[in-house]
Parts: C-alpha cells; structure tokens; sequence
C-alpha cells in the first residue's frame, strides 16, 4: 500500500513539502512582523494622536460612539516637528556626527581589517579575538571606562600635566570629541569584521598580477583592492551609520549640553516632557530618513558583483 | 583545364607542417651570444627551506623556454623571482643586461601569466587587457587599437563587453594571455599556462602558444609540470628536482641523452639496467647486468674504470620484439609476455626476463589485426643495437 489517498497525510506532506520554502521564510516574517512591525505600527498610531494629561497620555485615534467611528487623525505631532527649529537641527546634527564618525571609523577600520586579512592565518584569528573582546564586558561600563580616561582630573589629563606638556586640564569631557570617540569606539569592530571578511576572500594574485602589469601599490589599492572591497564598505559603513544616527548612551554620557542628537531628543520628549506623540512623530521620521541608506545596502548586496568599473574608469 | 587569369593569385598553397624547432635558430650553441636572461647562482630560502638552490641559467632572445619538473621542485619559485615576486636570497638575475636585483615587478620589462589566470573580476575583457597600458599612460587611442588587435590574435573580438565569470575556462586563458603580451614584454613568464584546459583544448592551445611566441618574437619562459608540453612547447628546457636544475637541453638532448637516472626516469618511460663496467674499449663497451642475467654491448666507449657501477638506460621504442632471434644485433635476450596494454596507436608489452626482470617494450600497431602480435604467455627475444642505450653513473 502506498501512504495515503489524495485525502490522506500524504497529501498534506506534498503540500508543506511544496511550501517549505514559504514556511522557512515564515518564521523570521513572524519574528519581524510581531516585534517590529506591530511596535511600530503603535508607534505610528501614537504619533497621530493628540496629547493629552492622562494615562497614558495621549487621546485615542477613533471612538465608535452612537453608531459613528469617529477618526481623528492629528498631523500637527509632524508639523510641530517642521516647525520648531530644534528638530531638524537635531536630525542634520545626528547624521553630521554619524556620517562622520562613520568616516573616521572606516578610516580606522579599513587599514586594520586589511592587516588582518593580509596577516599570517595562524595570527588572524587572534587578532580577530582582539577585536571582538570588548563585547565581553558591558557597552555601559566600557563608556564609563573612557570617562574615566577624559575628564579633567582623569587618566590623559593627569598624565599630559605629570608630563609637564600642558599646565591646566584640557576640556576633554562634555565635547563633541568625546562624542565622536565613543561612537567610534564602540562602533569600530561593526566596521571591521565586514571588512576582514571581504579582504581575506581577496586573491592575492589579483594583486600580483596588477603590479606585473605595472601598477604602482597605491594604483593597485585603487584599482584593485578597493573597488573589490566596496561590498564591505558599504556593509561595514551601514552598520556603523544606522545605530549612530539614533545613539543615545554615548551622547548623553560624554556629549555636553551642546550636542545636539536625535535619539536626546526622543528621550527629553518622552521622559521630560511625556509628550509620547512629538516623540513617536520623531521616531517614525528617523526611520523614514534611515530607510533610504538601509535601501542602499540592500541593493549593493544584491549586485551579482559590485559594478565598479566605473572606479577603473575614474582611475 | 586550369588556367592562369591574368591578375589573380595563385591559390594558396597547402603550407607542409612545420616542426617547431626548424625556424628557431640555436644561440644556445654559439659561444659568443649573449643570453637575454641570465640567473647567476640563485637561491631562495623561505625560513629553514630552501626552495630554490644555487640555480645558473642562461636564455636567449625569442626561446621558449620551459621549467618542468614536479610539484614542489622550485620551478614556480623560480619564475616568480624572474617576475619580481620573490627576492633572490643569493645570486642575481639579469634580463637584457640590466640586474633585476630590488627592481619591484611593476618596474620590470617582463609580464606573467598567472596559473589562475587572476583575470580582474570587477572589470570587462577589454578593461582587462587595457589595464596595463593604462598604467603606461598611453592615448585612449592608441590604447584602444592595441586591445583590439589583441583580441583578434587571441581570437576573442566577440566577448570585449564580457566579465571573465561570464567566459570559458579555455576563454580565460586566451584573455589572461592577452593581457599579458598587449605590453609588448621583453619577457613573458607562463605559469603552467594550459594547466587548467582539458587535453584536447591543450593540445590545440600548445601550437597556437609557439605560433603566437614566433610571430611576436617575445622570449617565452614556461613552467610546466607536463613532460608532454614541455617538450612540444620548447626549444630548450630544464629539467627541475629539489629546487636545482639537473639538465639543460633541446626536448631531443633531454629525451636521447639524459644525463643522469632522474632526468631518463622523468621524461618519457625508461628500462634501467644496473651493472658494471666490465669492458671499456675505444669503441665499445660490455657492462654486465647481472639483473638482467646478460651482458649489454654499447657501441661506444664509456668515461669509466672497469668495474664502476652504472646503469644502462634503454627506451622501450629502442627494443625490437621478435618471435626468434634476427643474429643482427649485439644485444639479444629471450623472455616471455607478461602483460599487453593497448593504446591505439601504439602497445607497451611487460616482458619477463628469465632473470625476472621486466622490460617494457614498445611496438606500433602498424596493422589493424591483432593477429600477429605476441599474446601474454608468448615466449619472445627482445633485441637492440649497441647504439640503443645510455650510460649513466650508478
């Protein structure tokens, strides 16, 4: 007998067996959609409704009162957000401090992955240690470390003056400086490990052969390594960019009153001011202005391969 | 009836095959030339090994020359301290006269084709081409005349718009090649260059590499782990065990006159003999070969004391299988058919000595019936002349 009639499980198997690529898929599509999009869908309905003194604080969007949905969608959460000055500074400064951050990052980060990749197999994987160890111990704790390394009676200052190279403290502390270095700091292993992964796939006879073809080392790195590399670049920038445009933590510990950041922003509205709907208007902004660079990455990691001889030709 | 019509040309005439070595003259052998490339006493260690040892070797100007040998014997080494890859540990290497000792290879007149071919993957088969002479600055003109001249020796006008994952394994190897001789190189290095074709693409791939090397007149240095290639491909080659070079010498020298058991064992398939130099005359020479249960006459002298421990080196082709004895040749054994392996164009027959020793003989299946041949079982005489075998030291 063979299992089953059209009826039977055999029928069922060949069903699921015909959309076990669908169920695969499913489950993270579940995930998202339960601790993404219904958060965010909330936040959303938030930020289109009307504040108000009361738990919690805000009015309903709809009412159905006496046979009528009363549907009140209140725009003037966004329109405020255009209006005061305070917003569009803060979302032009946050993405000021994290494109840049993003450059130093890569500017750090890019040398170190190609000294890995091009290090000894035996030693990467040591130095690749290196680099993720700071994840073992807390995010928190480690700013707190550079804390300790920054202010004014800390670390860098007590030793410059033993030194005698300077005579009063520098004002390391509370500065846009202090900022970019936690960013940069906490962020650079994001940078890295894209990076290592591209670089260690590179072959070097690619390299080899543009030297025997009379390329100098920095036209090589031009020509060759780089436009090679522009996968992991563009991952490893994504990955810095993305959570340092919305950074709270490192701002508000080593930023001073001056830096100005979304993701400050977003906790004065909700905790000092628990305006809970300016604030959702400013979180869904700051997912529509981080929507076009995730945009970007997706693309770049959907080229078969990264289009870059347009970089041979500028070269 | 076949007239001449004023104005029009003859018909073209049926070119006769050329052997390869015919149009290439041989400066090899005349004292006063210069070698175009030469390594003096060049070594190359990496840590405690030594991968190259103490290696001389002179080219000339439009050779083609081949580095053959197994895997790990150095000849790779050896080509990419040419190329400029690897510095020299000790000795010097010379290329038309100027010592390439510290000179980086994006400075040196030489260009390599690589194994993997390490075509660029990010740009198009003519970007590839172009990219070295780019690098020279020439016009976009000039540039873009030259590629595409290169693309039709190489016979690839067709795919310039294509990326190297988008071709052919043979295709590759064309494009890596152009990109390599579009520079005009005074040198070109190949690095097993047909390596990855299959064997009938390689073989077409060998003479199109000599016509394309004749026609440019660049000197060609190949490195080859294929005995075959080598000596199709070659005017001279040298042959490569343990990081040293053992012999130098046409395909014809390596294969006839090999200088020791390595080089008569490497090339080709070989009977050694192991004996002792029993008679030495002035033109002749009797070694006893116990192994064999017989004495081999050579029609030469040996430089030996009697006694000296030598071998003798015979090609199965050089072995004539008879049914009796033909009373014409010096040497003369008798033996029975082990084994017959069949190859179309010609068979290799395992003979048992009555001493034990097997021989292998080969004989060219000139009829095509098998009913003369000797069958396994068969008692036979194998026989050659006194000219047929090669003395080697023990």
């Amino acid at each position: 007998m063979s299992g089953g009639g059209p009826l039977g499980r055999g029928a069922l198997g060949r069903a699921l067996a015909r959309n076990r690529r669908r169920l695969v898929i499913a489950v993270p599509l579940l995930w998202l959609g339960l601790f993404f999009l219904v958060p965010f869908l909330y936040v959303a309905k938030i930020s289109l409704s009307v504040p108000a003194i009361a738990r919690p604080p805000y009015l309903p969007l709809w009412e159905w009162k006496d046979g009528t949905l009363d549907l009140s969608l209140n725009f003037g959460n966004f329109l405020f957000l255009i209006q005061d000055r305070l917003y569009l500074a803060a979302y032009l400064e946050s993405l000021r401090i994290a494109a840049i951050s993003t450059l130093i990052t890569l500017l750090i980060g890019y040398p170190m992955a190609y000294a890995i990749a091009r290090s000894p197999a035996g030693r990467r994987n040591l130095l690749l240690m290196l680099v993720i160890l700071p994840f073992w111990t807390s995010f928190l704790l480690r700013v707190y470390a550079w804390i300790g390394f920054l202010k004014s009676n800390g670390v860098i200052n007590n030793t410059l003056m033993a030194l005698g190279l300077i005579d009063t403290p520098l004002v390391l502390m509370q500065t846009d400086f202090a900022v970019y270095l936690g960013i940069v700091y906490t962020y650079l292993p994001f940078m890295i490990l894209p990076l290592y992964a591209n670089l260690a796939r590179l072959d070097g006879a690619l390299l080899e052969a543009s030297a025997d073809l009379g390329a100098r080392p920095l036209t090589t790195f031009a020509t060759v390594t780089l436009p090679l590399s522009a996968r992991g670049i563009v991952a490893g920038c994504m990955l810095v960019f993305i959570p340092a445009v919305g950074e709270f933590v490192i701002p508000a510990l080593l930023g001073g009153p001056d830096t100005l950041m979304i993701g400050a922003v977003l906790w004065n509205e909700f905790f000092s001011n628990r305006d809970w709907p300016v604030a959702s208007a400013v979180a869904v902004v700051m997912l529509l202005v981080l929507i076009l660079p995730i945009m970007l990455l997706r693309r770049v990691q959907a080229a078969p391969e990264a289009d870059a001889s347009k970089a041979e030709d500028a070269a | 009836m076949a007239q001449t019509v004023p104005g029009r040309t003859a018909p073209p005439q049926t070119t006769t095959p050329q052997t390869v070595t015919s149009a290439v003259p041989r400066p090899w052998e005349d004292p006063a030339a210069t070698p175009f490339v030469r390594v003096e006493g060049v070594t190359k260690r990496f840590g405690s090994f030594t991968a190259v040892q103490d290696v001389s070797l002179d080219i000339y100007r439009g050779e083609l020359f081949c580095l053959l040998g197994g895997s790990g014997c150095g000849k790779s080494t050896l080509l990419r301290m040419l190329a400029g890859f690897e510095d020299v540990s000790a000795g010097r290497v010379i290329i038309d006269g100027r010592d390439q000792t510290g000179v980086p290879p994006y400075l040196r007149d030489t260009n390599m084709m690589f194994q993997s071919y390490a075509l660029f993957p990010h740009l198009s088969v003519e970007k590839n081409i172009a990219y070295g002479l780019r690098r020279e600055g020439l016009p976009r003109a000039e540039i873009a005349t030259r590629v595409t001249d290169m693309l039709s020796l190489v016979q690839m006008q067709g795919f310039a718009a294509r990326r190297p994952h988008q071709l052919s394994g043979g295709q590759r190897q064309r494009v890596a090649l152009a990109r390599a001789l579009v520079k005009r190189p005074k040198l070109l290095l190949l690095d097993e260059p047909l390596g990855a074709l299959d064997r009938k693409l390689r073989e077409e791939t060998q003479l199109e590499l000599i016509k394309i090397q004749q026609s440019l007149g660049i000197t060609f240095i190949v490195v080859t782990h294929d005995q075959e290639e080598a000596m199709t491909l070659s005017t001279r080659l040298g042959v490569m065990t343990e990081g040293r070079i053992v012999q130098t010498g046409t395909p014809h020298e390596i294969y006839e006159f090999p200088r020791s058991r390595f080089v008569a064992d490497f090339i080709g398939s070989v009977n050694l003999f192991d004996g002792r130099i029993a008679v030495d005359g002035t033109d002749s020479a009797t070694i006893a070969c116990p192994g064999a249960g017989m004495d081999i006459h050579i029609s030469h002298s040996v430089a030996g004391t009697v006694g000296q421990a030598v071998t003798v080196a015979i090609r199965p082709e050089k072995i004539e299988m008879l049914a009796s004895p033909s009373g014409t040749r010096p040497n003369a054994v008798e033996g029975r058919v082990e084994e017959v392996a069949y190859m179309g164009n010609l068979s290799v027959y395992h003979v048992r000595l009555d001493s034990g020793m097997i021989v292998r003989v080969n004989m060219s299946n000139r009829s095509r019936y098998d009913d003369d041949v000797p069958r396994p079982g068969a008692s036979v005489v194998l026989e050659w002349d006194g000219s047929a075998g090669v003395v080697l030291e023990g």
